[in-house]
């Protein structure tokens, strides 16, 4: 018995320094009860707890689809030991562009070319990712071949990708032909509405094996662990930058296309605006190191978890809304505190 | 002081390093401390320098027993420590980097800068280093890195001195600096633990040894009675063979020719050239620019002027990429610095330069990268747990392998390496000499350069010296002895 202790009390401490996913999991975990208790666990009506259950993890899931994407391209740039403010700005513009090459009001660009239907809507998916990756691959140049720091480079054009689209929307007000390509969003599976959910876990998974399974996830991983040998290894530092900041672009775009085809609409001024923070807080929490080299898509995942069941949460205790960003700083600030330890391990 | 170990037990997860070791250093005394790579050297010093705790066993200072539970605690009790993997801070200036988390102060908290110049000055000045005060920690190359890291150690009056293979990147010259320096301590009163795996300077230094293997006190003893020969046969357990010299052969294709070579006040005028199959030796003291020489070939610095030919024809690597493409590779020196991924486990890092030939459908195989890894692991006698651990578990002289096994799978033409053995044992260090003939027997040109002259001399069949930027000699055969090479190395050559 007290052998089995001891061997129960190793085993976690082993896991708790050595495995940086595993505080991040707890914490998920111990969400994930405070969450169960907020719904009322009832015995008695098992069937009736357990639907709504579902449906609260669905919701939660699908409103954090989008920053879950966001989160994953962050992630990377991370890893390559740098920071992509201008996720939130390159959503919005991506989202214009979106909007003008679908606009069903007469002034579409698809349209107008002839072009209709699911071909069109494919066509400004295509474009729209495109143009993503061009305004991240503005960023990647500076960063990588201008030689600024990052967190400058991004300031600056998350001021000026924003800026110029609200400018240029101006008086334009594209619609949104929701009744044909809403579904891409919104169609609903076993009724319940789960298509954000399916991009972003594929997403996940197929970043999961870019970082696991090639060489371009490896170097992600040198260069932010060590510039300098990567260099001398012969790998081409400044490709593997730029890299980072065109799939995050991409990517963001994607996730603009998603959020545009479930709601129908974007506010030029304020939609993904603190995107980069949640972005950051969520990719922080899950482990990965700020100044690069360590982090995981995993940890990613767990990481937009914990902050969107705790959004969720406190939500369901009905904590005053202004006071909910001050829960979301204590979490990231206890999520740097636990990886501390491998400072002084 | 008196410095006493008594039964040191460490593991590191289920693996025990240290099995029950005791020994002890008193004031005055130079304690060799010996051992293979990954004997439990540096863990050792890491309990007394609070970087790690012991499982069980006591450290006494002076009789009374303590626990060193972090870096502060050891310094407070006198004891400094130059570690094996140096970590500068390059944004800072060499007084500061001196003074760090010591820095002199003034009234209300403000530096004194000042005083620390003064002070550092002064010290510089005392070693007669030329290394201004004022110039940044990343401007300085590899050994006056080490040379700096070492007067922090003075700096803060130590009575204990533990350092930690604090010779690996420094020429004939500085090393002889060090051991006046070291010697002058003594004479005050200071104990000093010492690492190395050169054994002449050892014996040359040393009062006192200690040998482990594999975690146990295996040997120790005064210095003046054993000769070098024991002390590697208490080292690696058996009889070691004398290290023969590579034999002086005729090779015909050039393949690297070099010609002119200048880059702004790292070297001038440089003009050499190197055959298929030859190990050519590249040597000189501190500043000798033969680092940057190489570097600049390898398209790190391509910003030189003059002309080099590969294979006849004209080439200018731009970058890093393009010299691995066309053939030439460079292993660089001081492997924390310049070549280990701390992020990476030992597999990635051994084979890092190669990931692309393990690819299909541009997803990696393990299988591949892995039997291709264990071959040169066997070859090198790898000390490793697992192969996916992190490569900073390793020892270090365990890393130093793991990067050359990095650049041994590209398969190169021109094989250049800066420092190869930095770190490595007596037996490894036989081991890597053979499989550096094996590679230049294959037709491979290769280059290495080295301060130490014995490994010159053992390895090389034709060295070339340089002063300041500049070949002022060129050895060849018989003729490389450490005197021949000593002269131009001082710029007395000519
Ligand atoms: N943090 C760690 N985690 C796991 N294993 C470790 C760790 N640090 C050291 N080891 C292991 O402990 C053993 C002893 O390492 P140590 O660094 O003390 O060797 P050393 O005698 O200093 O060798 P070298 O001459 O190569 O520097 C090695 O086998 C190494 O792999
Ligand atoms: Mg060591």
């Amino acid at each position: 018995m007290d052998m089995g202790k001891n061997k129960v009390i190793k085993w976690f401490s082993a896991q708790w320094t050595g495995n940086p996913l595993f505080s991040t999991t707890l914490a998920l975990c111990a969400i994930i009860i405070l969450q169960t208790c907020a719904l009322g666990f009832d015995y008695a009506s098992f069937g009736e707890w357990w639907s709504k259950f579902c449906n609260n993890w669905i919701i939660v899931l699908r409103n954090n689809a989008t920053t879950g994407i966001v989160s994953l391209g962050m992630a990377f740039v991370i890893i390559s030991a740098g920071i992509d403010l201008a996720v939130g700005s390159t959503f919005v513009a991506s989202g214009a562009l979106f909007l003008l090459l679908l606009d069903s009001s007469g002034a579409g660009l698809l349209p107008a070319a002839g072009l209709s239907g699911w071909p069109a809507f494919g066509i400004a998916v295509v474009l729209v990712v495109l143009f993503g990756a061009l305004l991240g691959g503005v960023n990647g140049v500076l960063v990588a071949d201008g030689g600024i720091p990052p967190f400058i480079v991004t300031l600056g054009t998350m001021k000026i990708y924003r800026s110029v689209t609200q400018h240029f929307m101006q008086g334009r007000s594209p619609t949104f032909p929701s009744s044909d390509f809403g579904s891409f969003s919104t169609v609903t599976i076993g009724g319940y509405m789960v298509m954000p959910i399916v991009y972003w876990l594929l997403i996940a998974a197929i970043l999961y094996v870019i970082s696991k399974k090639t060489v371009f996830g490896t170097h992600v991983v040198a260069v932010g662990s060590n510039e300098k040998a990567a260099k001398l290894t012969g790998i081409s530092v400044k490709a593997v930058k730029r890299m980072v900041y065109v799939m995050t672009g991409a990517l963001v775009a994607f996730a603009s296309v998603i959020q545009i085809c479930r709601i129908g609409s974007m506010d030029y001024s304020n939609a993904g605006s603190g995107y980069e923070m949640d972005a950051i807080a969520s990719v922080i929490v899950g482990g990965t190191r700020m100044s690069g080299g360590r982090g995981t898509v995993i940890g990613t995942m767990l990481g937009v978890l914990i902050i969107g069941v705790m959004n969720n949460l406190l939500n369901l205790y009905g904590v005053p809304p202004f006071l909910r960003e001050a829960f979301k700083g204590v979490i990231v600030i206890i999520a740097v505190l636990l990886q501390k330890k491998e400072a002084t391990s | 002081m008196l410095i006493e170990f008594s039964n040191i037990y460490k593991s590191f997860g289920p693996v025990e390093v240290l099995h029950g070791v005791s020994m002890s250093v008193k004031g005055g005394q130079i304690m060799a401390l010996l051992g293979e790579n990954g004997a439990g050297k540096s863990t050792l010093m890491n309990i007394l320098g609070g970087l790690l705790r012991a499982d069980s066993g006591e450290i006494f200072l002076d009789g009374s027993p303590v626990v060193m539970r972090s870096p502060n605690e050891s310094i407070a009790h006198g004891i400094a420590f130059i570690h094996q993997e140096l970590s500068p801070v390059n944004d800072l200036r060499v007084y500061e980097n001196m003074f760090l988390g010591r820095e002199e102060r003034k009234r209300f908290g403000f530096l004194d800068r000042a005083k620390m110049r003064q002070k550092a000055r002064e010290l510089l000045a005392d070693l007669e280093i030329e290394i201004d005060e004022e110039t940044y920690m990343r401007d300085l190359d590899a050994s006056h890195k080490q040379i700096v890291e070492i007067t922090r150690a003075l700096l803060c009056e130590a009575r204990t001195i533990i350092m930690d293979e604090p010779t690996t990147s420094l020429a004939e010259h500085e090393i002889e600096l060090l051991f006046k320096l070291v010697r002058k301590l003594v004479a005050q009163g200071v104990g000093i633990i010492f690492i190395s795996h050169k054994l002449n300077e050892v014996k040359d230094l040393c009062t006192d040894y200690v040998v482990l293997r594999n975690g146990y006190v295996v040997a120790s003893g005064k210095m003046d009675e054993v000769t070098t020969e024991q002390l590697s046969e208490h080292i690696v357990g058996h009889e070691l063979a004398q290290m023969s010299r590579t034999a002086v052969m005729h090779h015909e294709d050039e393949v690297l020719r070099v010609e002119h070579l200048s880059r702004e006040r790292q070297f001038s005028d440089v003009s050499f050239s190197v055959k298929s199959g030859e190990i050519l030796g590249v040597t000189g003291l501190l500043g000798d620019g033969r680092s940057e020489l190489f570097r600049s070939i390898f398209g790190d610095t391509p910003d030189y002027e003059g002309q080099v030919y590969l294979d006849g024809q004209p080439f200018h690597a731009k970058s890093t990429s393009q010299a691995i493409r066309a053939g030439i590779v460079l292993v660089p020196s001081n492997r924390k610095e310049n070549a280990i991924i701390p992020d990476l486990s030992v597999l990635y890092n051994g084979t890092l330069a190669t990931l692309k030939r393990y690819c299909r459908l541009g997803l990696l195989r393990r299988a591949p990268q892995e039997s291709e890894f264990l071959v040169h692991a066997a070859d090198f006698r790898l000390k490793y747990g697992k192969l996916d651990d992190l490569v900073t578990t390793l020892s270090g002289g365990n890393q130093q392998k793991v990067v050359l096994s990095r650049w041994l799978n590209t398969n190169p033409r021109i094989l250049i390496l800066d420092n190869p053995t930095q770190g490595v044992d007596i037996g490894a260090k036989q081991e890597i000499y053979e499989i550096i003939r094996k590679v230049a027997s294959t037709g491979v040109a290769v280059v290495v350069l080295s301060g130490e002259g014995q490994e010159i001399i053992r390895l090389c069949e034709r060295t070339l010296v340089m002063y300041h930027g500049r070949i002022v000699g060129e050895l060849r055969g018989d003729e490389m002895t450490e005197q021949a090479i000593m002269k131009y190395a001082t710029g007395l050559g000519a």
